[in-house]
């Protein structure tokens, strides 16, 4: 086969446009791209591994803050919890154990039904019992029940004390007295039961002047007024005869002039045990 | 930053765990630059911030993405700063367990107390909370407070990348840090290895939300107070 010489001078100017065309790319090419390619390296100055290049500003602090301290737990603290579901309240941590009472889920006055913890143990067959002060007579019942039917613990570091003879109440959070009032309680005939028990519930906005503005239900009952509708629950709540307190004037309840009982209330909170000595 | 997809999810999680509906619903705002400031430093360690803040800062505002992940985040924290605390105060705690219960609890109410601030009247209330004996027994309190913390610091990373805010991100890379160091110390107090894996996952807001379902540590109020009259013996 034979080439003739005029095709050999037509390949020879093709090959040399392309050689051309590719020159012209290679050339072009970095100033087309740069312009929409990411930088991906700080400029020739900041170079190097370790440069610190150009960063964002960073966000300044509006203010300084302190570290939180550690959390501490108090010797005052005491828990108490509802009653989840209707519950035999036992002697000792196992279910063989004597029955001491039945807890129910709501108070006479429709609230939930709290115990005070004072402890808590596995059975013998391994379930967790807490040890609870029980709102029975006698005073100072306690059982044990099963931890399943109590719900969630809250704390608290308050605690009343009522001293029936000098007729006054002092409220403590953790060891200082941040409350003190005269107090009416029970007469020679009913007395106010002593012992240790706690505040159940509070009750508010209802109409009877007899029980002052605000009423506090605790776990104590009156052993002397057995037959009163609501089970003989002894209340700490205010009065519309402010000139008998202090004095021996009640059935048992321990009652507050009504300024005083107000103030407690915005002190004292559900569950704070109660000494009545 | 654009704005990811809405994690639609994080809302229905919220409510669920507000039983008692106090939720409101979220105003849809902007993402204020001074507030999310005040995020990321109150998240470095904030105790008492309310006497601090400005009322112009206070005033700003996050997007309805960003509260809606940040309420979630309150009541996780909340959550988490309540079992501390509960298994503190009841004591059963061994001397390391508790060294760790008292540093970690107070962690999470500072991260509780910064987010709640920066929510402002989007804020969630805190829940009522049953543990149902985690807190009475040192090894369930362990594995419960190993997995909060392993699983809060995979829902951070979760969250991270559908945060709206820069901002807000930088802090919630603060917090996420230190969740997965109470993570490291909870697990070496627990007797296992502080980490095992070169990379971690992260977990989604509905694996968390199915945890907290599970634990049923979330509770009703009991209901303390009452209108009716007393019928106490007077």
């Amino acid at each position: 086969m034979t080439v003739g010489r005029g095709s050999i001078r037509r390949g020879a100017l093709i090959a040399a446009v392309i050689i051309a065309a590719a020159a012209l790319v290679v050339e072009m090419a970095p100033h087309s791209a740069a312009s929409d390619r990411p930088r991906l390296r700080p400029p020739a100055a900041d170079t190097g591994t370790w440069g610190a290049g150009k960063l964002p500003a960073p966000v300044s602090p509006a203010f300084d803050v302190p570290s939180p301290r550690p959390l501490r737990a108090s010797a005052y603290d005491v828990r108490w919890a509802p009653v989840r579901r209707p519950a035999v309240a036992r002697a000792k941590p196992a279910l063989a154990a004597a029955a001491v009472t039945r807890l129910s889920e709501r108070t006479p006055e429709g609230t939930s039904n709290l115990v005070l913890v004072l402890g808590a143990q596995h059975g013998p067959a391994g379930g967790l019992w807490v040890h609870v002060l029980l709102p029975i007579l006698p005073p100072n019942t306690s059982g044990w029940v099963e931890r399943s039917a109590l719900g969630g613990y809250r704390f608290v570091n308050t605690r009343l004390v009522v001293d029936a003879r000098t007729l006054r109440a002092t409220l403590f959070r953790d060891r200082r007295v941040v409350f003190r009032a005269p107090v009416g309680v029970g007469t020679p005939a009913t007395p106010t039961p002593r012992g240790s028990f706690y505040i159940r519930d509070r009750l508010t906005r209802y109409a009877s002047p007899f029980y002052g503005p605000i009423a506090f239900g605790t776990s104590a009952r009156s052993a002397f007024v057995t037959d009163w509708p609501d089970g003989g629950f002894v209340g700490i709540h205010g009065t519309d005869q402010p000139g008998r307190i202090p004095g021996h004037v009640s059935h048992g309840c321990i009652r507050m002039r009504n300024h005083d009982i107000v103030k407690l209330a915005s002190l004292m909170p559900v569950g704070t045990p109660v000494l009545i000595r | 930053m654009s704005a990811p997809r809405p994690p639609r999810e994080a809302l229905e999680i919220v409510e669920e765990l507000d039983t008692r509906g106090r939720i409101r619903e979220t105003l849809e705002r902007g993402v204020g630059t001074t507030r999310a400031q005040l995020l990321l430093s109150a998240l470095a360690g904030a105790a008492t911030t309310t006497a601090v803040i400005a009322p112009a800062a206070a005033a700003a505002a996050l997007s309805a993405n960003d509260t809606r992940i940040l309420r979630f985040d309150l009541q996780l924290e909340y959550l988490q700063a309540g079992l501390y605390t509960e298994a503190l105060k009841i004591g059963h705690l061994s001397r390391p367990a508790r060294a760790a219960a008292r540093v970690v609890g107070a962690h999470e109410w500072a991260h509780a107390r910064a987010i709640k601030h920066i929510l402002g009247p989007d804020a969630v209330r805190m829940g009522f909370f049953d543990y149902h004996g985690v807190t009475e027994d040192e090894r369930a309190f362990l594995r419960t407070a190993v997995a909060f913390e392993d699983l809060t610091a995979a829902l951070l990373k979760y969250q991270a990348m559908r945060l709206d805010s820069r901002d807000v991100l930088a802090a919630a890379i603060s917090l996420h840090s230190v969740e997965a160091r109470h993570a490291a110390w909870l697990r070496r107090v627990a007797g296992v290895l502080p980490t095992l894996t070169a990379f971690d996952e992260p977990r989604s807001q509905s694996r968390m939300r199915k945890l907290v379902v599970s634990t049923d540590f979330l509770t009703p109020d009991p209901r303390t107070g009452a209108t009716r009259a007393p019928g106490f013996t007077g």
